[in-house]
């Protein structure tokens, strides 16, 4: 029996993830040679090209989204990945304490000040700096630090009270010098090349100056030094180039038979304001024999908008007059990503990065199997 | 948490702090005027390709693939080290859409081991080698595409925002 | 070299020089306690906060306010800790 092309609809229909009531079915990817008789879907570059897509919904410093549609979850999900272990930044890994008479710990000062995001001159940070590797012998780390791998910073704060405070004032910010010791009190102490790579509005500097690092009172001093490296979020969680980096599926919304009147508003309120429209059913529709619309002209029918906005809570599943009305699905290749910078990348830039550094990854690798055969 | 250690000194009489003054000075290194770079930058950069060319090559000289025993040429298992599930089921994924490819599949023995396997087995005409091969070289190719058309998204979307 | 042995690292100290370009790195110098080392060790009154110096022998009670609680004072070595 020859085998008939599948059409346009089955296609569809495969990429659907169904979300029922309490279960959803059709969850793994059927794309694979061998899985549909008489059908190749085997890996070619040029139909990938064809059937990928990207789409930009947001593109801000801070915060960036957009859809990759025409790809499989392994490889979207090990952009995620990537963008949240992999991309390396610059951050505090050492603090040196000279003195510390605040309330806060040594231990979880250091350890707040590790957690505070830097940003700084895109080139310096990105090509100038270069990793710093603990030597193994000890006696050599002192000599392990230099200005292509080591930024160092200090933070001087002695709180004393305020002479021109007025009196009765009970505010401490007022009352006192410096009761709060913020990230922007964190100075950067540029070394060798760094003058170069690090100054004026590329310096080396909190991406958030209101950090509220410590508080503290009269008599009391905050007097240390910090070494920043590059790391990575595989590593420490402070290294993570970004907040979240994550990614949803495409809702899919299928009204399958009419939903009018006061069902409608009903329907409507069942999703997150506008994903549902609601609009007049027309004289033609009315018409149509067998559209569910006979005799119901101008009254208001339920339409999907913009099911992208949709948070898939599935309310609309229980109740009874929906019944077999509606469908709810996910698209499996269309990934609505949503990538929160902490400054020191642009959150565009930090998707790249992961994008080249899986490429670098799989060009290692072929190497090394190169060099494994050989 | 953090550890802490404050350092111990040579002995010092009791009861006396030994003041940092007193401390041996620096043990970084002298002469080399490096505040100055500019002058000498380019042997500095030289110096610093050099050191970063040893780390590297050293890197590069662990061998992180292996065969394991056992394996066939069309029927394979592969250790990797250093890799987890964010290259193993991309791999995975693009090894499973080669039409030569019978089976594959990807596991990680042992979360607290940084090592990951991967089982390719191939109809006859092709080996688990080439196999994995055009894998590695599939994934490159995908990601070209994924950048290309990640920057065309980029600058039609500005393009738009902008007027 | 032991972490214990860590010294801060100053402009001015030498060794012998590692490749690569680099500068050095300066830990803020060490606060001046200058007049400080010697017999007298300094007590925090747990009463009225002030610096109590106490001679070797002397009895142990602030001078100011007659407080026997003395507290001692933080440690004046650098103390390095991992930003973890």
């Amino acid at each position: 029996m020859p085998h008939k092309p599948p059409t346009k609809e089955e296609l569809e229909r495969r990429k659907i993830v169904g979300i029922n009531e309490e279960t959803i079915t059709d969850v793994s990817s059927t794309d694979f040679p061998g899985h549909y008789p008489g059908e190749d879907h085997s890996w070619d570059i040029e139909s990938f090209r064809r059937g990928f897509r990207i789409e930009f919904h947001q593109n801000d410093p801070f915060e960036a989204s957009f859809s990759l549609i025409g790809v499989d979850a392994s490889i979207a999900n090990a952009f995620r990945r990537i963008m949240i272990a992999d991309i390396p930044t610059l951050a505090i890994e050492t603090v040196f304490i000279n003195n510390n008479t605040s309330v806060i710990q040594d231990e979880v000062l250091s350890h707040r000040l590790g957690l505070i995001p830097f940003k700084g001159g895109h080139e310096g940070l990105h090509k100038f700096l270069k990793w710093w590797r603990k030597p193994t012998d000890e006696a050599l780390v002192n000599n392990s630090y230099y200005d292509y791998n080591t930024v160092s910073l200090r933070l001087e704060v002695q709180c004393e009270h305020n002479d021109k405070a007025a009196a009765g004032e009970t505010d401490p910010t007022k009352l006192y010098k410096h009761a709060h010791v913020y990230a922007r009190d964190i100075e950067f102490c540029p070394v060798g090349r760094q003058d170069k790579y690090f100054s004026g509005a590329d310096i080396i500097a909190p991406v958030n100056p209101d950090i509220l690092i410590a508080k503290l009172r009269p008599g009391q001093e905050i007097s240390l030094s910090m070494h920043m490296h590059k790391g990575v979020g595989s590593d420490h969680a402070k290294f993570s180039p970004v907040a979240t980096a994550s990614y949803r599926l495409m809702p899919v919304i299928k009204i399958e038979r009419p939903i009018l009147g006061r069902d409608a508003e009903k329907f409507a309120r069942c999703f997150p304001r506008g994903v549902i429209g609601l609009e007049k059913v027309t004289k033609k529709e009315a018409a149509q024999k067998g559209s569910g619309y006979e005799g119901h002209d101008g009254e208001l029918k339920a339409v999907v908008v913009d099911p992208m906005r949709d948070t898939v809570s599935r309310e609309c599943l229980r109740h009874d007059e929906f019944k077999g009305k509606v469908k709810l699905g996910r698209r499996r290749d269309h990934f609505i990503y949503l990538v929160e910078s902490t400054g020191q990348w642009e959150s565009d830039a930090i998707f790249l990065e992961a994008v080249a550094h899986l490429k670098k990854r799989a060009a290692d690798l072929e190497k090394q199997v190169i060099n494994m055969v050989r | 948490m953090p550890r802490a250690t404050a350092r111990k000194e040579e002995p010092a009489e009791a009861g006396s702090d030994i003041v940092m003054d007193e401390a041996p000075t620096s043990h970084q290194p002298e002469g080399r005027d490096d505040m100055s770079v500019d002058q000498d930058d380019e042997n500095d950069e030289a110096g610093d390709v050099e050191e970063d060319d040893a780390e590297e090559e050293e890197e590069e000289d662990v061998q992180r693939v292996r065969l394991l025993p056992g394996s066939t040429p069309t029927a394979a298992s592969f250790e990797f080290l250093n890799e987890g599930h964010t290259l193993g089921n991309a791999l995975r994924y693009i090894i499973m859409k080669n039409r030569d490819v019978e089976f594959c599949a990807y596991a990680i023995p042992h979360p607290s081991e940084a090592k990951m396997n991967v089982r390719i087995q191939t109809f006859e005409g092709t080996t688990a080698i080439q196999a994995l091969e055009k894998g590695l070289q599939d994934l490159q190719e995908l990601c070209d595409v994924v950048t290309d058309k990640f920057i065309d998204a980029r600058e039609k979307f500005a393009a738009s925002a902008s007027s | 070299m032991s972490r214990e042995e860590y010294q801060v690292p100053t402009g001015s100290g030498s060794a012998t020089g590692g490749g690569g370009g680099g500068g050095s790195f300066n830990a803020p110098a060490a606060r001046d306690y200058a007049g400080e080392s010697g017999g007298t060790m300094y007590y925090m009154c747990g009463d009225c906060a002030v610096r109590v110096p106490l001679e070797k022998g002397a009895a142990i009670r602030c001078q100011k306010c007659g407080a026997r609680v003395l507290y001692k004072e933080r440690t004046k070595r650098m103390v390095q800790f991992e930003a973890r």
